[in-house]
């Protein structure tokens, strides 16, 4: 009765989210076996329900290809069959990074067994254990085996929903390398390790940690589901194993009378890879001296100038861009290889969605940027650059009759007024000497 | 004889040389002479703000400086074509030719004097 | 008086004057058309095109102030140039030339005769060199004779050391600054000859012109303080001297201030000190000489001269002074080089890369000018026999022209002029003597009859009549021979004047020798011609944009690779795709290919020059990073080895490497791109530094693949180039031209997933990551 009252309850909860959407298209593939299709009925329903348009693919099966002719077929593709080792020909960890440079987003789901996409995890800086060492934990003392986990979410995320419940997980956990673009989502919990339990080497499993150091594969240090944003927008969640998804695990309870917040935890990594959530982008920038509206193309040193972008946010409930004006830190560069101006820009109070910055151009030509590089962990990163040229004064450009030059201009007037005068008196005495000279011949 | 450079000496040729200038030089040159001095005057004023005062605008100076220097070295060789004693030297430039280069090089000494000054 | 041969006797003398000169302007109409003719070889066969290098960014100016107008072009700010610092073009160069061609270009265009702006510019130079002949004849009229103007004339008209910097399509500077050089010093001696202070003024009005025209003015700024130096020195002072350097210094000197490139150097370094000591010391020595002319005590005289030379000596302290503390810049490294000639090498390696800057060898002396070699020699001891003010000025002009011209190559060009001058002295000298049909007196009839001059046959190329009209009195004669003992004109009036002193005859007998000498002056200057032409068609006419060979059966092969390269920038990439070259393809690149260059032939920023050297000589991974910062789209190379062209950049690598070591001595070593025997080797015993060097990479990727399996063979350093050729993984190959003469590489845009290229590449290619230790948070308690 109660399982029954809290399923109604959490079918009606996302609901509320219907027709939510993602900003980059709606056709999802889901390669998974036919056979484990059903466990995942309410995550995928879910999806259906807001909206996408879901294709099912066996790992195996040659149609539909991901990729036809260097264009993705689907906008986004989620990764159930985590266990299978061969896959169709389209399906390669090569083919998977192609995917993402153009800008399909993925949900790549890990196992416990040495898989081809194990071998792409290292790509994306993630260290998994040696195969056969699924993460197992003995605390909180429940029944069940040690390896499915609840993991507890942290209260606020930018990514995850508020006051999650805790979430259950089985599966392998993965070390996070140094790059700057994983976004960590769910890390493990400080008593979990991993360790071999069904058919993994002991020795594989000391080697990797002496090589590692000691302590390297335990601890809330391993993450258990990561996202990854690349250079170009599109987004992938590494997540260490499928049943995460599963309905089993969306239905079981974590304590008493405690649903377990695996639904929701699912709904807000999809939204957050299918682009719904934490999209941003700039619509459009322009640059102008201060007083007027026109774009230059050349600016004059010292000149006062004024940058604006205008950036808004994805709204998914409504499928709309709409100006935001949330952020806080927003950078602009005014750079000639290096940045020689590096200011604030601040949203304008008033006008939702600008953001505005004044400064003085440097007092040194040359061709320069408007550069503004804003990546933070889980938002989309906003790149602009606006190349702009910035020239001397012209000729007549600067300041003229100064004043402390008039000794000068007195100087230079005076000799010629002298030169006038002087000419005119000597005419004047020659053509009287020639009066008196011609006077006198005669 | 008087020594070379005992003062009473020196005051004594300087005396007679200002005697056998104002004797030998008709009115003409000094009037020359007058204008050159002045140039001079000019000249030295303006070299002296420069010096003491700033150098700020130097191409105003060096414009103005030069408009000095230039006349003054265009009118000394006027001076020089017209005296009467130098004519065995130019044989081609008569008084009244000497005249007009005068004229025309101190034109073209203002056009480039005004061209710089601003 | 007896005559070798006759002479006709019933021509009035206004006959003579006039037929003397219609003949004169009818040889210098021949001489500017074979000047002219002979600087077409370029155009006639290949096409109307801007040769070399320099001319491209000249003819990108002039292009620039044609559509634009002059405000514009003044005012000209470069993006596109030294990316991203930009170049002030109206400020940064000499605008003469490009505001020649803007006028002649806005003339032609106001009387309805639509000439495109690029063939001004190409034929601007054989105009020119016209008017150079023109001046140049006017010069050395006033040293000796308007003969021996002629064949001045004429010499320059078509001597290669001139026409290599003036053939149609070069378009660089000394097109039109040799023409003002001569005709500013020609206003200078006309000055000084009748110390007038309009012909001061005309020199300075040239000099100005010369000074927007060429940065080689300095040799003017320099040569006539020294003229009248000299002219001081050997108490050769007069009123004259005064108004003509005065005059011409005043003016000349505000006037050059004008020029923006120029600004505030004549009063501010030392290359113009001396045109403003010797003022100042002219203003002292007039001074004395005025003071001296109303005073006539003997003591105040001395005292006078002590003070005058005391004063001397303080204002060069003082200059001494200045310079040390800076006030007064010191030469400036181009000029200082040619004092110190290794400084260049040890201290500035651009300009001694520049292989125009290199010390002339002892055949080009004679490849530039041929018999004038010997004969320049003999003119200037001619010159010593008069001595009067001008030939003072041609025998200074002559000894440093012949040092300058020893140091560097480039400046044989400052030495052709008086060459020219100096053997036309000599040569007209020589057929004067030999022409002139008077034959001497027997000893006792010395001083009568002697004197005048005939007309004379015309037996020369281009030669002309001697002006002075024929004397048929004595009393003339005797008139003549006074007034040719204070100017002597000609050799005949020299031997009066000589022989009125030592009483012996001295002439030349009968017709046979005159036939013989002249015959071979004419035989001597026949082969002059053609060694001209000859060296002209061959060696100075190649556009060096376009090259030629010649098939194997004997046709001509055009080689395109340039312009084809340069085109397929232009079509294929953004326009404002960023190009990365060495710095002699830059204007080339500007020009034709129209795309933002990083460094070019102006070369005036050492280390952006250095930073191109750096990441063309580092590995990939250490250049990536200087290729992003500087928004790098496109890196062009030049490579010769498949084709057997060997101005290519491997043969200028170790100019880079030299120049980057300059900056980065801890980076960048010359020696380790040589063998451990210090050779500098491109097959198998390749250094590592130099096979994994950019240059390396770009010059032979794929080369090995041409070959098919044989051995690849590099035809410029008749080297084995390795089996196993470089790979890239930062660069993608784009495009290479026919004969792999230019490689254009694009630069790959950092990996979407973060990872350095050389990864991605692997992965890309399916090979296997190599496991890495993960991060461990963890520190072991020591």
């Amino acid at each position: 009765m109660v399982y029954l009252r809290s399923l109604l309850f959490l079918i009606a909860g996302f609901a509320t989210g219907l027709n939510a959407k993602s900003s980059t298209g709606d056709s999802v593939l889901v390669i998974v076996e036919p056979k484990q299709q059903d466990n995942y009925s309410l995550f995928l329903n879910g999806l259906k329900k807001q909206g996408y348009d879901l294709t099912f693919r066996a790992p195996k099966a040659e149609a539909p290809v991901v990729i036809e002719y260097d264009d993705p077929t689907f906008a986004h593709v989620i990764l159930l069959a985590s266990e299978n080792k061969v896959f169709a020909k389209d399906i390669t960890p090569q083919s998977l990074v192609e995917l993402l440079g153009k800008k399909t987003n993925l949900i790549i789901a890990l196992s416990p067994k040495q898989t081809p996409l194990s071998s792409l995890a290292a790509e994306f800086s993630l260290t998994l254990p040696p195969p056969g060492t699924p993460l197992i934990s003995y605390f909180p003392k429940r029944e069940g085996p040690p390896s499915v986990i609840p993991v507890s979410v942290p209260a606020t995320h930018s990514i995850l929903s508020e006051n999650l419940h805790p979430v259950w997980f089985s599966g392998v956990p993965h070390s996070l390398g140094n790059n700057p673009l994983l976004v960590p989502i769910l890390r493990a919990p400080a008593e979990s390790f991993a360790a071999e339990t069904d058919g993994g080497s002991p020795d594989a499993l000391v080697d990797a940690a002496e090589r590692g150091g000691e302590g390297l594969w335990a601890g809330s240090q391993l993450g258990l589901v990561t996202g990854f944003q690349t250079l170009d927008g599109s987004r992938v969640t590494w997540v260490g194993g499928a049943a995460i998804f599963s309905d089993e695990y969306a239905t079981k309870e974590v304590s008493k009378g405690v649903p377990s917040g695996n639904l929701q935890f699912a709904r807000d990594v999809a939204k957050w890879t299918f682009q719904e959530s934490n999209v941003l982008r700039i619509d459009r920038t322009t640059h102008n001296l201060v007083n007027s509206t026109k774009s230059l193309e050349q600016y004059t040193t010292n000149d006062q100038i004024v940058y604006s972008a205008y950036i808004s946010k994805y709204d998914s409930k409504t499928s709309t861009w709409a100006p935001y004006s949330g952020i806080k830190d927003l950078q602009l560069e005014f750079t000639m290889l290096d940045p020689h101006i590096r200011t604030a820009l601040l949203p304008v109070p008033g006008v939702p969605g600008k953001y505005s910055a004044a400064f003085r151009a440097p007092d040194r030509h040359g061709v320069f940027k408007f550069l503004i590089n804003y990546k933070r962990k889980g938002l989309t990163s906003l790149q602009s650059s606006t190349t702009v040229a910035v020239v001397p004064p012209r000729h007549d450009g600067y300041p003229r009759f100064l004043s402390a030059a008039w000794p000068y201009y007195t100087g230079a007037i005076s000799t010629s007024v002298a030169f006038f005068l002087f000419s005119a008196m000597w005419l004047a005495g020659d053509s009287h000497e020639k009066r008196a000279k011609g006077h006198k011949a005669e | 004889m008087a020594p070379k450079s005992s003062p009473p000496a020196a005051s004594n040729v300087v005396h007679s040389l200002w005697k056998a200038y104002s004797d030998q030089t008709s009115d003409r040159m000094k009037f020359i002479d007058a204008f050159l001095v002045f140039l001079m005057l000019s000249g030295v004023a303006q070299f002296l703000y420069c010096v003491l005062v700033t150098d700020y605008p130097f191409n105003a100076f060096l414009a103005g400086f030069s408009s000095n220097v230039g006349q003054f070295v265009l009118t000394a060789s006027l001076r020089s074509q017209v005296n009467p004693e130098n004519k065995n030297e130019f044989k081609e430039v008569s008084p009244e030719r000497a005249f007009a280069d005068f004229a025309l090089g101190s034109i073209v000494l203002h056009f480039f004097v005004y061209n710089f000054l601003g | 008086m007896p005559t070798a041969y006759p002479l006709p006797t019933n021509l009035s003398p206004a006959t003579v004057a006039n037929t003397a000169s219609l003949i004169r302007i009818v040889a210098l109409a021949l001489i500017s058309g074979a000047a002219i003719a002979s600087r077409l070889f370029a155009v006639i066969n290949f096409e109307s095109i801007i040769h070399e290098f320099d001319p491209w960014f000249n003819y990108r100016a002039t292009r620039v102030l044609a559509s634009k107008g002059f405000y514009e072009f003044w005012n000209w700010f470069d993006p596109t140039a030294w990316y991203p610092l930009g170049r002030v073009v109206g400020g940064t160069l000499y605008p003469g030339l490009m505001a020649t061609s803007g006028v002649i270009y806005n003339l032609l265009h106001a009387i309805n005769l639509p000439v495109d702006i690029r063939n001004i510019c190409v034929l601007l130079a054989p105009g020119f060199s016209a008017l150079t002949a023109w001046a140049t004849y006017m010069f050395t009229k006033e040293m000796k004779d308007a003969s021996a103007g002629l064949l001045a004339a004429a010499f320059i008209g078509i001597v290669p050391g001139y026409i290599s910097r003036s053939v149609a399509g070069s378009y660089d500077n000394e097109a039109i600054a040799i023409f003002l050089l001569m005709i500013t010093f020609y206003c200078w001696i006309k000055a000084l000859k009748q110390g007038s202070a309009l012909f001061g003024t005309v020199a300075a009005v040239f000099y100005f012109y010369m000074v927007a025209a060429w940065g080689g003015y300095a040799f003017i700024t320099n040569m006539i303080p020294l003229h009248a130096l000299v002219l001081i020195l050997m108490g050769r002072f007069s009123s004259r001297l005064y108004v003509a350097y005065s005059s011409w210094y005043a003016i000349g000197t505000l006037a050059s201030m004008q020029v923006p490139f120029v600004g505030f150097q004549p009063v501010k370094t030392s290359e113009h000190m001396a045109a403003l000591g010797v003022f100042g010391l002219l203003q002292i020595v007039a001074f004395a000489q005025l003071v001296r002319s109303h005073v006539s005590s003997h003591q105040f005289q001395k005292l006078l001269a002590t003070g005058v030379i005391s004063i001397g000596i303080l204002g060069a302290m003082a200059f001494v002074l200045l310079t040390y503390k800076g006030w007064i810049a010191p030469w400036t490294g181009r000029f200082y080089s040619l004092w110190d000639t290794g400084y260049a090498k040890k201290y500035i390696p651009i300009i001694a890369s520049v292989s125009e800057h290199q010390p002339t060898a002892w055949p080009s002396f004679f490849m530039d000018l041929q018999f004038l070699v010997f004969l320049f020699p003999a003119g200037v001891i001619l010159c010593f026999r008069e001595l009067r003010d001008e030939h003072l000025f041609v025998i200074i002009y002559a000894v440093v022209a012949s040092y300058f011209a020893g140091v560097m190559v480039r400046l044989m060009l400052t030495l052709t002029p008086v060459v020219c001058v100096a053997s036309a002295v000599a040569l007209s000298t020589l057929l004067d003597t030999f022409v002139d049909p008077t034959e001497p007196e027997v000893v006792d009839d010395t001083r009568s009859e002697s004197g005048a001059s005939t007309i004379s046959a015309p037996g020369t190329n281009g030669a002309a009549p001697s002006p002075t009209t024929p004397a048929t009195t004595s009393k003339k004669a005797k008139k003549a021979a006074a007034a040719a003992a204070e100017h002597p004109t000609t050799l005949s009036d020299i031997l009066a004047s000589s022989s009125t002193k030592t009483a012996k005859p001295k002439g030349i007998y009968g017709l046979d020798t005159r036939i013989m000498v002249v015959l071979n002056t004419i035989c001597m200057l026949a082969f002059f011609v053609s060694h001209c032409t000859w060296v002209t068609s061959s060696a100075y006419s190649s556009p060096s944009v376009v090259l030629a060979s010649s098939n194997p059966d004997g046709s001509q092969h055009i080689i395109d690779d340039f312009r084809e390269a340069y085109y397929w920038l232009r079509q294929n990439t953004p326009e404002d795709a960023v190009v990365m070259s060495w710095w002699d393809y830059g204007y080339q690149i500007a020009g034709m290919a129209d795309r933002p260059t990083l460094v070019d032939n102006n070369t005036w920023n050492n280390t952006h020059i250095a930073t191109v050297g750096k990441a063309m000589s580092s590995s990939e991974e250490v250049a990536y990073p200087i290729l992003r910062k500087h928004d790098v789209s496109y890196i062009l190379v030049i490579f010769g080895g498949l084709i057997g062209y060997s101005g290519d950049d491997i043969n200028k690598f170790l100019w880079m490497v030299r120049i980057a070591q300059g900056v980065w001595p801890d980076e960048v070593q010359e020696p380790s791109f040589f063998t451990p025997q210090g050779e500098y080797k491109v097959d198998d015993n390749a250094s590592p530094a130099m096979r994994n060097s950019l240059m390396y990479k770009m010059s032979y990727y794929r080369f090995v693949d041409l070959f098919g399996g044989a051995q690849a063979m590099d035809r410029v350093r008749q080297q084995q180039v390795p089996k196993v050729g470089p790979t890239l993984d930062y660069l993608d190959e784009a495009f290479t031209s026919e004969n792999w003469i230019v490689r254009i590489y694009e630069v790959k845009k950092e990996d979407s997933l973060g990872r350095d290229l050389k990864s991605a590449n692997a992965f890309a290619q399916g090979k296997k990551r190599k496991r890495s230790k993960p991060t461990t948070r963890r520190r072991a308690i020591l």
